[in-house]
């Protein structure tokens, strides 16, 4: 069950999208999402899809994948679309129903805009190793530095959280096969009773997680770490002419889809 | 010369009440292979400490390659000169990537970008897991993972490694993989290994062993010297060699041979000699 994480789960590959510097993909998906809010009618949609399909296709990420990682977000599409078919007014499909045609309309927009939005933010982590992610987050937040933001912190801190994710996955496995062992009921009962019977898991992993924390920030400074003042880097991020053409590309999407805001299409 | 020097060094943990270092003096020379025996207490892990500065002695002094651990303003420098590879290899590696993590220290000591590269692969081939640079550290074996940390301590360019029980949670093939690496590292590049440990077998090769109880040093000398001594090994609760056990049974029996014969081949020999007599 906890195998199926997807967070932070990246694709290797070789396509033009993985090869896009990772500020490049960084600002890219930020003008996607502000061009899919400018979607407001069936054209603006239309267009949007496209675009995505054709990112997906380039990257050659597979849709079950994405289909795997919007499983845990059906809840809430659902949700928002059924209140919006019923919230809406305007004429009624049957008569007597609250249910409306600009209803039907609208749920269908907020779930192309739902799964478009997951989906796009999607292909930039399924086509960027999380430490290339981090490092184009902390050279494109540098900036902030000069307001005191301390922003090599936080994304060693993110890095970190990343590195970890498996190590605390497999240590959480243990634990639960340990009680398991020892007689604990994980699958059966009520909601409460389930969640109570998690605590013993919870402790020890964060026992070991602090004990961990611990050790690792000795092996840190011991391999002379003083923060991001005086770091150089292995690997050195640079823009490409092909870099510089899909930003242009970017934002020519999104003025495009602000005229069609205007025209309301 | 010396490389590091302890001098009547006493420390205590915070809130502890007894000494986990009582007055221990000692000298590691340059390009020497020293390892450190003790059982669980000993205070060995708390040496260790002391090689890099990350424990400050209450009283007396470390010196490292002519630097006092003391002096605050030149902790860097210390860290720099002796690299450090710690008993869990999955708390000590700190990236996604077996290569970024060899260059996490040449990052942070400000080496340009095009050295590291060289920095990084160069260390990686002298321990043996160049073909593994670009996989996850978690999907590594033990031996495999404790062989990255020690790239990553080498990619430093230190003059000395300390090895805090490397192999503590590793199966007999990582133990093996591990001490032959820091065996290697030390008589073809001249680097000063120090290894902590409690297993006997790997210290055989060491030029000088130190044996620590009760925070202090009990004995040092060549490990010849020190498992020779079965009576001393056996009160401080310490197992000797399985060779030397051998010999000392068939000393005690009236049998005429040498205590100090530790590696297989020369104790095959001395019993031999022994029977043909």
């Amino acid at each position: 069950m906890l195998k199926d994480i997807t967070l932070g789960q990246f694709f290797p590959g070789d396509t033009i999208v993985h090869r896009l510097d990772p500020r490049t993909k960084l600002i890219l998906v930020f003008l996607y999402i502000v061009a899919l809010f400018q979607a407001n009618g069936w054209v603006g949609y239309g267009v949007v899809t496209a675009v995505t399909a054709l990112c997906m296709l380039l990257s050659h990420i597979k849709p079950q994948n994405i289909f795997k990682g919007l499983k845990p977000m059906l809840f809430i599409i659902v949700l928002t679309a059924l209140l919006n078919m019923f919230y809406t007014e305007g004429r009624e499909i049957i008569p007597g129903w609250h249910m409306t045609w600009e209803g039907l309309a609208r749920s269908v927009q907020m779930i192309l805009r739902i799964v478009l939005l997951i989906t796009g933010t999607f292909l930039l982590t399924y086509t960027t190793s999380p430490i290339a992610l981090t490092d184009g987050l902390e050279l494109l937040l540098n900036p902030l530095k000069k307001l005191k933001v301390p922003v090599h912190e936080m994304t060693i801190m993110m890095s970190m959280a990343l590195r970890f994710i498996p190590t605390l996955i497999e240590e959480t496995d243990k634990i639960m096969s340990a009680q398991k062992a020892r007689g604990a009921d994980f699958e059966t009962g009520r909601l409460t009773e389930r969640a109570k019977a998690l605590l013993p898991i919870l402790v020890p992993l964060f026992v070991s997680a602090f004990r961990r924390a611990d050790e690792l920030a000795v092996a840190m400074e011991s391999r002379c770490y003083h923060g991001g003042e005086g770091r150089t880097r292995m690997k050195v991020l640079r823009l490409e002419t092909r870099d510089w053409i899909a930003l242009v590309l970017g934002v020519l999407f999104l003025a495009g889809m602000i005229v069609l805001r205007r025209f309301a299409l | 010369m010396s490389i590091i020097s302890f001098k009547q060094v006493h420390y205590t943990y915070p809130g502890d009440e007894l000494e986990s270092l009582c007055g221990v003096d000692l000298e590691i020379e340059e390009g020497s292979f020293v390892a450190v025996l003790g059982h669980n207490g000993s205070g060995k892990s708390t040496l260790a400490k002391h090689m890099n500065a990350i424990l400050v002695p209450d009283s007396g002094e470390v010196i490292i390659d002519g630097i006092s651990s003391r002096d605050e303003d030149k902790t860097f420098e210390i860290r720099r000169r002796v690299g450090m590879v710690f008993q869990n290899p999955d708390n000590q590696l700190v990236a996604n990537v077996v290569e970024d993590d060899v260059a996490f220290a040449p990052e942070n000591l400000g080496v340009p970008s095009a050295e590291i590269r060289t920095r990084v692969d160069e260390a990686l081939r002298q321990v043996g897991m160049y073909e593994y640079r670009t996989h996850a550290p978690h999907l590594l074996s033990g031996g495999q993972k404790q062989r990255v940390a020690i790239a990553g301590v080498i990619a430093m360019q230190p003059k000395i490694i300390v090895l805090d029980e490397p192999t503590a949670m590793l199966d007999p093939q990582g133990r093996e993989e591990v001490v032959s690496t820091v065996t290697r590292l030390c008589r073809e590049k001249g680097m000063t290994v120090v290894l902590i440990t409690h297993h006997m077998e790997e210290c055989i090769g060491a030029d000088k062993l130190v044996i620590m109880s009760n925070g202090y040093i009990h004995a040092v000398g060549t490990p010849r010297e020190i498992f020779s001594d079965i009576e001393m090994m056996a009160r401080e609760g310490l197992a000797v060699p399985e060779t030397t056990k051998l010999l000392y049974e068939l000393h005690n029996l009236g049998y005429a041979v040498p205590l100090d014969a530790l590696e297989e081949d020369a104790c095959a020999a001395a019993v031999a000699g022994a029977v043909k007599q």
